[in-house]
């Protein structure tokens, strides 16, 4: 090896020694072989200029998980900078097609909770920053977001409350402590946060929200709804949220206009269609079952069950996850309300029984075994 | 697809600004595709007698430029209770505001950028349309890339912009222009207030800018910070487009100091920024009860409007010049040639708004008729204000509102004073020893005396609401014994004989001189 080989080595070796011992949190993901870990040191590698070497890591991760945004487009950019345009911008396209697929979390919702995604470069990103500048907000509250929005509800905490003691008495970022808590099932301790930031902004909808699906959790269904008719009238003119509104509270009346105006707005999002079916049934009025289209993504299989063409049974098979289980339930709820009100109520029970407060049919499901058994429209 | 938002005013921010600002509209209209799609430029406190910026240096851009390009124009009144808070005579977050509350609502898009960037699509045969269109929800950032002074100044022409997106694609290469600088997040590259763009809907669910930050800079990291939590990510386009800045750092702009310089606190407006809402202005940003003159490039010009109220109020000249004269012996003769003034006199005022009302104190009637004319034609809507002790004046013209100097004086909001002989004929020669009749020096009398009265009491006497003061014109006020007088009460410049017109706003003098001016103006000593 020439003089000039072995310093390259050395300086190669020097990098990777760098890279592994200076960084805490990547040591600790490489330990675990974890995909992330793999993300992580592609990233930095990618910093440090060596892109052959970032390229097939970023591969790697995209291989264990292919839902993985970050690593595609990471892997996108390593191509990019080594000169393979044509295979850089497919895995651009990959990463962008991953996020465009996402649908957001329900609009009536704080905006963390609305975001998707695996959050693994911001969670990167912010962790260089916190090492930074430890004494100010913005780079904890931005990594507990991350967090918060792919469920770390532990960690996210930790980072609201390290904000907490920088600038105590925030309101917005106490109002996302209570929504940390809220996750982690801590809803007194959430109902105190909520009710701290409500008093420094009482006319924030997102954090009315909040303290609205805190007390529904908590069994306190007219204080919840009290919450969300101001919540209500303060998302005026989003009637994408306003029908969320109305839907956890099981208002059919005041969700079916909103969900028309939805409807109108994003077309193409079916769940505005399926639960402007389920206001019509609900509010007993004729449901053209012939123009129900046919979709196999989800929510498809229930707009499928609306117009016949599919059992319950089949419903709840295709329902692949926790929440969708409860979608399906619900709406299972719905079809039987009409000619046998005690098995709507028993899907409905099943519903508080086995879901989170944070989705639509929770709540919708609460207010519906709450009404008198005889109250069979609305 | 998406509206481009920049601010700027008929200044000289930084080097050479007409050529970047030229490139740059040139050439983020020519890659603009979607019929929807516009360049909103804010054009903020530019004074009241000037033109926008992008009127300034019309003829240098394209024709597709003009077309795209809404002028937003803020008057310095309209920034005077700002004034007392900051340093800077442009404001970056009202300006952005001002436009994305007026800008185009079929826009998914709003992309925040500045007049002397040059976007370049990697793909040659896309357009940023295109590419914001096939993109998903986001937030989105390029890293900017400098472009050495030498390079755009010489070899760029200003109005060929796919020359220049052409020669920009070489040197990137050649010269290794593309150096990518990453920066600490929210800020994902540096110079990240270069290309921002937004979803138009959640930039008015986040209100805006920051318009609490009046002291410049970081106004774009406060966004991106801002953005990048309601988001929860802050994405790239770099595969799609480079961004390149024209260089200007041979002279430095005004809000740049050096180690001296003014800006907003970073703490505040980034690193503890703990909401990306701002309820506080979630009403108020952008002004929108506030009315913002509209101004094209593609349509009703102002050289457009400026030769239509001549032509209404001018015939062309039937020979091929005339004379006049400055020789000593003829200070005193006050005769002038109203068809070669008025278009001087309808240059002073062309560039106030079209509501304007101007009161017009006057000795001649052909001068009141032609300029009601001219008024008219050139689109104002404000009334001409001719107070009733101007005599034998023609006040038929249905621009014109007559009324008592004391009354109309509250009404005003430019003064135009012309100082001729009452008896001159249109045809008459001029400068040629005429004397001032009986009745010319009844009327000069008149006109100097509420000439005096308006100067000195303008403070007193402004319209509601208004806190600037008002200019003034003065006609036919040039070598001839008006000209102390004029100069006495208004700070005018110095300008050739040959306009015949002088305009400023009154002096505020301190000296006894100026205290005694105004005591005699008051009080029509």
């Amino acid at each position: 090896m020439s003089g000039e080989g072995i310093v390259a080595q050395l300086l190669r070796t020097l990098r990777e020694f760098r890279l592994r011992g200076g960084n805490s949190a990547i040591q600790d993901e490489l330990a675990h072989n974890h995909r992330h870990g793999l993300f992580l040191r592609a990233r930095a590698l990618a910093r440090s200029g060596a892109f052959d070497q970032a390229a097939p890591l970023f591969s790697q991760a995209v291989d264990m998980d292919p839902t993985f945004d970050e690593a595609w487009e990471g892997w996108g950019e390593a191509l990019d900078a080594l000169g393979e345009r044509a295979l850089a911008l497919e895995k651009y396209e990959a990463a962008r097609q991953l996020r465009a697929g996402l649908r957001p979390g329900a609009p009536d919702r704080h905006f963390v909770l609305r975001q998707r995604g695996h959050f693994t470069a911001e969670i990167l990103a912010y962790d260089t920053v916190v090492r930074s500048l430890a004494k100010n907000t913005l780079p904890y509250l931005a990594r507990g977001n991350a967090y918060l929005a792919t469920g770390q509800a532990e960690k996210a905490l930790a980072d609201y409350e390290r904000a907490l003691r920088l600038k105590p008495g925030v309101p917005e970022i106490t109002a996302l402590k209570g929504e940390a808590l809220a996750m982690l099932g801590r809803y007194s301790e959430a109902l105190q946060a909520f009710d701290t930031a409500l008093a420094a902004r009482p006319n924030d909808a997102e954090i009315l929200g909040g303290r609205a699906m805190v007390r529904i959790a908590l069994g306190l269904i007219e204080e919840a709804d009290a919450d969300w008719r101001r919540q209500f009238g303060l998302l005026q003119g989003r009637p994408s949220a306003c029908a969320c509104v109305a839907l956890r509270m099981a208002d059919y009346g005041a969700a079916l206009p909103q969900l028309e105006q939805a409807l109108a707005k994003e077309p193409s999002d079916l769940y505005w269609l399926l639960y402007r079916l389920t206001a019509q049934r609900r509010l007993g009025q004729a449901v053209d079952a012939t123009n129900i289209p046919v979709v196999d993504a989800w929510p498809g299989p229930l707009l499928a069950l609306h117009a016949g063409r599919t059992s319950a049974a089949e419903a709840l098979k295709l329902a692949n996850t926790d929440s969708r289980r409860a979608e399906a339930t619900f709406q299972l709820g719905i079809l039987v309300s009409v000619q046998d009100h005690n098995a709507a109520r028993s899907h409905w029970q099943e519903i508080v029984d086995r879901s989170g407060p944070s989705q639509i049919e929770y709540a919708a499901a609460r207010h519906e075994l709450a009404r008198p058994q005889s109250s069979s429209a609305l | 697809m998406f509206s481009v938002i920049l601010y700027g005013r008929n200044d000289s921010h930084g080097y050479n600004l007409h050529k970047r600002a030229a490139i740059s509209f040139n050439a983020i209209a020519e890659v603009m595709s979607d019929p929807d799609d516009e360049i909103l430029f804010v054009d903020y406190n530019t004074p009241d007698d000037h033109p926008t910026f992008p009127e300034a240096i019309h003829d240098t851009l394209t024709e597709k430029a003009k077309k795209v390009l809404r002028i937003f124009r803020v008057r310095p009144e309209q920034h005077y209770h700002l004034k007392s808070k900051t340093h800077l005579v442009a404001l970056e977050a009202q300006s952005r505001n001002i436009a994305l509350r007026r800008s185009n609502s079929n826009n998914r898009w709003v992309l925040y950028t500045n007049t002397d960037m040059l976007l370049v699509p990697r793909r040659e045969d896309e357009s940023l349309s295109k590419i914001l269109g096939d993109v998903p929800d986001g937030f989105y950032q390029i890293p900017r890339f400098e472009l050495p002074e030498m390079l755009w100044e010489a070899a760029f022409d200003r109005r060929d912009p796919v020359g220049n997106l052409t020669k920009l694609r070489d040197w990137a290469v050649r010269f290794h222009l593309n150096q990518v600088v990453h920066n600490f997040m929210p800020m994902k590259y540096d110079a990240l207030g270069d290309f921002q763009a937004a979803l138009r809907e959640d930039m008015f669910a986040i209100h805006g800018f920051d318009e609490d930050m009046l002291l410049g800079w970081h106004c774009d990291s406060n966004l991106a910070a801002r953005l990048a939590l309601y988001r929860g990510r802050v994405d790239t386009l770099i595969d799609k487009v480079f961004g390149y800045h024209c260089d200007h750092t041979r002279v430095a702009a005004a809000n740049n100091k050096g180690r001296a310089t003014r800006m907003n606190d970073q703490n505040r407006f980034i690193w503890d920024v703990s909401s990306p809402y701002l309820p506080e202005q979630a009403d108020t940003w952008g002004w929108p009860g506030v009315e913002i003159e509209e101004i094209r490039l593609d349509r009703e010009t102002s050289y457009e409007r400026f030769t239509s109220g001549l032509a209404a109020a001018l015939d062309p000249a039937t020979e091929p010049y005339r004379s006049t004269s400055l020789d000593w012996h003829l200070y005193s003769d006050l005769s002038y040639d109203i068809r070669h003034t008025l278009p001087f006199v309808c240059d002073q005022v062309l560039t106030y708004p079209r509501s304007t009302a101007v009161m017009l104190v006057a000795t001649r009637a052909e001068f009141v008729s032609r300029f009601a004319v001219a008024w008219q034609a050139m689109g104002f809507t404000g009334p001409i204000l001719v107070p009733t002790e101007c005599q034998r004046l023609d006040t038929s013209h249905p621009s014109i509102k007559t009324g008592a100097f004391s009354e109309l004086v509250h009404m005003a909001d430019l003064f135009v004073f012309e100082f001729g002989l009452a008896t001159q004929n249109p045809d008459e020669a001029v400068r040629i020893g005429r004397p001032e009749s009986p009745l010319d020096k009844k009327s000069l009398k008149a006109v100097a005396k509420l000439f005096a009265a308006a100067a000195s009491e303008e403070a007193e006497t402004r319209p509601n609401g208004r806190r600037l003061p008002r200019r003034f014109i003065g006609v036919n006020v040039i070598y001839n014994k008006f000209w102390p007088l004029f100069t006495d009460y208004i700070g005018a410049n110095i300008n050739p004989f040959c306009s015949q017109v002088l305009a400023g706003i009154p002096r505020q003098e301190s000296s006894l001189k100026g205290k005694i001016l105004k005591f005699r103006g008051r009080y029509g000593v």
